[in-house]
């Protein structure tokens, strides 16, 4: 057995490989270790509190479902491709005045760069990263991560051609690139809406205007750190300020509770979801109040800038954490889907 | 191609693991490592990538029906599987066409074609299919779809040695389900039901392929009480992200617009 342990060939699986052949469905499965680990099984356990089994009725307090797999290049990539959306429906909506001119080229530099960089983000998390071209391999409508996928490759093609062509590049690519941006800013909240998971799945109509509302915020936020005259400013200003209210009031609905949904929206108020969401909304609420003082300076802009950026980083992952809570508590699965049956006997 | 399932009747199951044995064993899945619960004799603990038959032990200090006990204390055996959805989450989700719909009407996942993006984990309404960190895939039961090929039966079905698991056609299947539930109603155990067995019974998922007769809530096996596929209503969020979306533009341009003062 040590041989084949130190062959490095069937690891984990006791069999020595001469004696007999691994065909089965599951057998290409890779193991790491030797001797077995606990896999996820392990954490957990960990994870979950020691409660009476007969005060609910579940199964020993263990998650129904599944928690998301995603790591942290996930959310990152959700806050870069709401800046690329954001960046390129701008650089579509400025005239072609030269007093715009750095604005547009930022604009355009900053999606082109989003939707390179953001790919390459979700392949990093990919179990299989060379086979990151199977996302292509089909479109299938009810997927958004497929819709999203397919959006993404198109919005990165006509960001780059509208990088490389600048301002001469012809209405039809600058606005292609526009449409392509919105569906790349906002596919994400729907992928988060068509899913199990209770949280989101509570959610799924107003997860589409956050991220969209975010987008814009964070686009603003972006754009504020970089040097701007003062009709940019106020461009960049603005529709920052529509995103950010936006933003605001999305959040404060996602926290909402109903009886419908108790179990399900709780994350917001504990653990590491909880403190990325209130940095988020302290965050977004401080970036407002800077641009809200009257006294112009490139520092103030830069500083409410900075604020927005983190706010709408830490909102990315609030999301994930929160879900990831949801997920492991049984009852938020359960409570509001018999309230639903009960509702509707 | 008809149509094949699995009935799994609860009633009869003794919570032997002979399923979880075979199943490890036929499909040759890498262990998962000694633990113990401590709960239960469910050391187990629910389907995984490496796991793809479970038996939950639920053990409780209750009477059931028709039990004569000392005191209140009853086990209710089941052994949970991937229910192969009629409508499948997993399936839905899957941007890569991995996950398909085999002639036998089950839903597999072909190995050499899923890059483990990992969102059929999140869409499964189970909580069946995962990723296998070190491997980087996702894994569910096949419903063994390289016997089924062969004209046999899954493994944990040829294993079963009370028949909890029966394995067959899935008209058949029903009808057989069927009887069982009457003749249990008629020895007067009346909190049986079948469990997702029709479009009807359960509408989220238009049924399932490999559906079970159960004792008790749903939830008490750590099953779903009203699952439903992810894509049914997702029509709203696509809804609310066009209005987003236009409000995006309309935002854009009306900032560059009060700037500008819509001169041309």
């Amino acid at each position: 057995m040590s041989q084949a342990l130190t062959s490095g060939l069937k690891i984990g699986r006791e069999m020595d490989p001469d004696l007999a052949m691994l065909t089965g469905e599951g057998a290409q499965q890779r193991v790491k270790q030797a001797e077995p680990d606990a896999g996820s099984i392990v954490p957990l356990w960990q994870r979950i509190s020691s409660r009476p089994a007969e005060s609910l009725p579940d199964y020993y307090r263990l998650p129904l479902l599944k928690e998301p797999v995603w790591i942290w290049s996930v959310p990152a990539y959700f806050y870069l491709g709401g800046v690329a959306g954001g960046c390129a429906v701008l650089a579509a909506a400025l005239p072609g005045k030269r007093r715009f001119d750095a604005l547009a080229s930022w604009c355009r530099l900053l999606a082109c760069a989003g939707v390179t960089v953001g790919p390459a983000l979700l392949t990093w998390d990919l179990g299989k990263m060379t086979r990151f071209l199977n996302m292509l391999r089909v479109f299938r409508p009810s997927s958004p991560m497929s819709v999203g996928s397919w959006s993404l490759a198109g919005t990165g093609m006509l960001a780059t051609l509208s990088l490389l062509l600048g301002k001469k590049a012809p209405s039809s690519v600058r606005y292609g690139t526009a449409l392509g941006g919105v569906m790349v800013a906002g596919y994400t909240g729907v992928l988060l809406g068509n899913t199990a998971n209770p949280l989101w799945l509570e959610k799924r109509r107003l997860l589409p205007p956050l991220f969209i509302s975010s987008a814009i915020a964070s686009t603003a936020g972006a754009l504020e750190l970089l040097p701007l005259n003062l009709h940019e400013e106020k461009v960049v200003q603005r529709f920052g300020m529509v995103g950010k209210v936006g933003e605001a009031a999305a959040m404060v609905a996602m926290e909402r509770r109903t009886p419908a949904n108790k179990e399900a929206v709780y994350g917001f108020e504990k653990g590491r979801g909880g403190l990325l969401w209130n940095a988020a909304k302290v965050a977004l609420v401080a970036g407002v109040v800077l641009d809200l003082i009257p006294a112009k300076s490139s520092t103030r802009r830069k500083a409410s800038g900075l604020l927005t950026t983190l706010g709408a980083i830490c909102l990315r992952y609030a999301l994930l954490e929160t879900g990831k809570d949801a997920a492991r508590e049984p009852q938020a699965v359960i409570g509001p889907q018999r309230r639903r049956m009960q509702g509707g006997e | 191609m008809t149509a094949t399932g699995f009935f799994t009747d609860t009633s009869v199951c003794i919570g032997c693991k002979a399923c979880e044995v075979a199943c490890k064993q036929w499909n040759q899945l890498p262990a998962d490592g000694n633990f113990f619960s401590g709960r239960s004799y469910d050391n187990t603990i629910h389907l995984e990538a490496t796991t793809w038959r479970h038996v939950a032990f639920v053990e409780r200090s209750l009477q059931l029906s028709g039990q004569i006990t000392a005191r209140p204390f009853s086990w209710l055996l089941m052994s949970d599987v991937c229910k192969h959805c009629k409508r499948a989450g997993c399936l839905e989700a899957c941007p890569t066409g991995a996950i398909v719909r085999t002639e036998f009407e089950s839903v597999y996942v072909q190995p050499d074609v899923c890059n483990g993006c990992g969102y059929c984990v999140v869409c499964c309404p189970f909580g069946v299919i995962n990723r296998r960190e070190d491997d980087g895939r996702a894994w569910k039961c096949t419903l063994c779809y390289d016997r089924q090929k062969t004209g046999g039966e899954p493994a944990c079905a040829k294993a079963c040695p009370t028949d909890s698991i029966t394995f067959g056609k899935l008209d058949e299947l029903r009808e057989i389900a069927r009887k069982r539930l009457e003749l249990l109603h008629s020895r007067g155990v009346h909190e049986a039901y079948l469990y997702g067995m029709t479009d009807d019974d359960q509408p989220g998922t238009g049924g399932l392929h490999a559906f079970f007769l159960l004792l008790d809530r749903p939830e008490a096996y750590n099953l779903p009480p009203e699952p439903a596929v992810p894509t049914k209503g997702v029509g709203a969020s696509w809804g609310t992200m066009g209005v987003a979306a236009a409000g995006m533009l309309v935002a854009a341009v009306a900032a560059v617009r009060s700037v500008e003062g819509g001169k041309k």
